[in-house]
Order: C-alpha cells, then structure tokens, then sequence
C-alpha cells in the first residue's frame, strides 16, 4: 500500500506497511502528552489510565491499556495536541479475530 | 422526587435513560448508569447469528466531526460520526448480560435486539424476556443494518412475532423516515407497547485529502445536538396520532432538552452522545436540571406538562399571515 492513500480517511493515517495485517491500537506518545485528562471519559472501554511519570514536565502521562484498547478512535478525538498515534496489535490472538466481511456482501444482496 | 415517572408498565425514578450502544455493553457501565441516576438502560443491541459479523467492530469506527478539541464537551455543534456495530459477544454471552444486569441493579434493564427471520427475533425476545430483563426494543432501524430491509415486509413480521413470544413491554425504535408517524401506527396496530423515537440517520462525510469517504468508506450512523430539531418534530407527530407511549432520543445535551421532548408528548427520553463526550456526570446533571426546572415552575410531576406544548402546535391555515408588500406594483420596476 502506498503512503499517500490513507487507510481510514479524514483519521490519522496508519503507516502504510501494516494495516492489513494487524488490528490498530492506540499508543500515546508522552513527550506530546499535556496531562488534560480529556482523553479518560471519552474511552469508553477502560483503556485509558493517567500514571505518575516524575520525569515528565506535567508528572503524568496518560497511558493505553492494550488488552483493553478496541482501537475505537474517540481517543484521538480527544486529545488537544495530537499524543495519540496508532500502533499495530500483534498479538496473536488479535490477528485471529480477523473478520473478512464476506458474509456482510451476502447478506446486504439477500435484501 | 417529581423525576419520578411510568412507562408502558415500567416504574422509574427518572425520565432519563440510557440509550442502547457503547454506553450500555459493558455491566460496570450499567452499574455506573445506575449510579449516576439513570431511570432505565438499554442494552447494547445484539445481532441474530445470522448476522454474526456484526460482532466484530471496524478500527477505528469513531469520528466527532465539527468538533473543537478546546471546548470539547462544552460544544454545541458538533456530528458523532460511527461504525460502530452489534454487541461483541456470543447470544449466549447477552443472555448472561442481561442476567448480570439484572441482578445487580433496581432500575429496569432493556434488552435490545436485531435479527432478520421473523422466527429469530421471536426466539431472541424470548430468550430476552427469559434472561430477566424489563422490556425489550427491537433495533429495526439501526444506520449500520444491512440492505435496505423494507418496513412493511420484515419489519411487520418481526414485530408481530415479538408480540407474540414475550409479555414484557415491546419498544419498537423507528428510523428518522421515511414516514415515521405511519410507522409509529403501524407499530401500535401490531401491538407494541411503545416506540422509540428516533435511531440515527445513516450519513456521508468526504475527506477532501484523500478524495475518498471517511473511515472504512461506508456510510455511518449520524447523529449529534442538532439531530433533536427532527425527533422533535417526528415526537410531536407521533403523539398526536398514536396513544402507546414514546421514547425519545436523539441529540439531548440537557436537562432543558429532555424537557422540550416532554412537553412534545415525549414520556422518557434516551441519551447517549453527551455521556460520551461529556462522561456520565452528564446524566447526574441532566436530572439535576429537570428537577429544578420543575421546582421554578411549581410543578408536581412531569405527567403535568407532558404534551402540554402539542396543545399550542397549529396547522398551517390558523397561521396569521401579513402581506410585507403591496400585491402587486414597485416590485416589478426594474431600476
């Protein structure tokens, strides 16, 4: 796949080389977190946790819980200084719950 | 408490519900709904097994467009753009939501469900009602639903066999069109005990970037603060036209907004959005305003004012009109 197609239009791109492979989580890039706390209520799956970071300029950070995570995206929505970027779920069990939407085509002529 | 109000046979403590989605497929959030004073929830929808895939949600599937990151949840304007689907789990795993739900909870849990056979949503409404949930809403309108599954054909089917399978009350929750006041009849005539008024629009937004539609490129489910102008409006028909009680959703932000559907004849009204952007103080607040609302009214209960606001809604010939021109003359001189 090449960079200038996004894979999710109008949502930050993923990179480009693997989308199709594994499911998107959300990562937070603490040098970029402000510690607002904007992006907890907003996580509707508990993924979302601040821990104490004493090296941090704000002394928190938020952090992404990754066995919580259904890569939603409303964390991105949230986040005032873009600290969110998407990272791929290897984990296998991640990988095999890969649905293909054939049965969605079927079931959409049915009708 | 005046909040304090009935539907269909159910007993609530609030007007306020939770409406079926991501704010209702977890058990800790059915406990925090309760806690922060939610007159009834409906559950997360769950898709027969027929429609298995479903289940499974795309990444991402959220997008809050017209949204200002720096006022966030204190915005007025904004569209909560999904793709988001059914619940993620088996049939069997719903059943023991509900089950779950129910024990650890006084107010009224609704099971919410999807299917396509006549027979599947009888036997889901069963299992529903056997689960021990309240009432059950069948989910026949959702933005994601596949095809473009006709009313009159499934829907009525569906609805008939839901009747018949469970003595629970049935909410039927209609689209926003087409002609969603012959739906509301319709509904009634079948034997529903109540609609819900109204799912989301199925919607399109257009990345100018990438040239390309939004998120997966398919259509998704929208709604947001603006959507409540049109529910209003479908509310404020469908009460004048069918006696079974109405849920309303869509777009409520505030207490004052929970109000304006109860007096468009409105009993209970579902939210979802604000708890989403604003967390779930918003349901805390929303009772909080209705209940001083009433309280700077004098008002007792809220069946006082229910549809008071119909009894001032005309038709188009009581209208005063006045000409701002003369009929005819100046208008036409072209200088």
């Amino acid at each position: 796949m090449s960079g200038d197609k996004p894979k999710y239009p109008g949502l930050p791109p993923l990179p480009p080389d693997f989308v199709s492979d594994y499911p998107p989580l959300a990562k937070v890039v603490e040098d970029r977190c402000i510690a607002c706390d904007r992006c907890l209520p907003l996580c509707f799956f508990d993924a979302l946790y601040m821990e104490d970071r004493p090296s941090h300029p704000y002394a928190r950070v938020a952090v992404v819980v990754p066995a919580r995570c259904t890569g939603c995206g409303l964390c991105f929505e949230a986040c005032p200084v873009d600290a969110f970027v998407w990272v791929p779920d290897t984990a296998p069990k991640a990988i095999a719950n890969k649905v293909v939407g054939s049965s969605a085509k079927e079931n959409h002529e049915s009708y | 408490m005046a909040l304090n109000t009935t539907f269909a046979g159910l007993t609530l403590r609030s007007p306020v519900w939770v409406g079926s989605g991501p704010a209702s497929h977890d058990v800790n959030q059915i406990k925090l709904a309760e806690e922060n004073g939610a007159g009834a929830v409906v559950l997360k929808t769950a898709c027969s097994d027929a429609y298995a895939y479903m289940r499974s949600w795309p990444r991402p599937r959220y997008k809050l467009l017209d949204w200002d990151k720096q006022i966030a949840g204190r915005s007025k304007n904004f569209s909560l753009y999904s793709y988001e689907q059914g619940y993620s789990g088996s049939l069997d795993d719903y059943w023991e939501f509900i089950r779950v739900c129910k024990k650890h909870t006084v107010m009224p849990v609704i099971g919410s469900i999807f299917a396509g056979e006549a027979e599947d949503w009888g036997h889901m409404a069963q299992k529903v009602e056997e689960s021990g949930a309240d009432a059950i809403e069948l989910d026949i309108s959702s933005p994601h639903r596949p095809g473009s599954i006709g009313f009159e054909t499934t829907f009525v089917s569906a609805i008939k066999a839901v009747v018949r399978a469970v003595r629970i009350p049935v909410l039927v929750k209609l689209g926003p069109g087409p002609d969603v006041v012959q739906q509301c009849i319709t509904a009634e005539r079948e034997g529903a005990s109540a609609v819900s008024l109204c799912n989301r629009m199925r919607g399109l937004d257009v990345d100018t970037e990438s040239q390309r539609p939004i998120l997966h490129g398919y259509f998704g489910g929208i709604g947001g603060p603006w959507a409540k102008y049109y529910t209003m409006r479908h509310v404020a028909e469908a009460a004048r036209a069918i006696s079974i009680p109405i849920s309303a959703t869509g777009g409520v932000m505030s207490g004052e907004d929970v109000i304006k559907y109860i007096l468009l004849g409105a009993s209970t009204v579902q939210i979802l959005s604000v708890i989403l952007v604003n967390g779930w103080k918003s349901m805390k607040r929303i009772n909080t305003e209705i209940d001083a609302y009433l309280e700077r009214k004098g008002i007792g209960t809220l069946e006082e004012i229910r549809g008071r606001a119909l009894k001032t809604l005309t038709d188009p010939e009581e209208i005063v009109r006045w000409s701002g021109e003369p009929l005819t003359g100046s208008r036409n001189v072209w200088r």
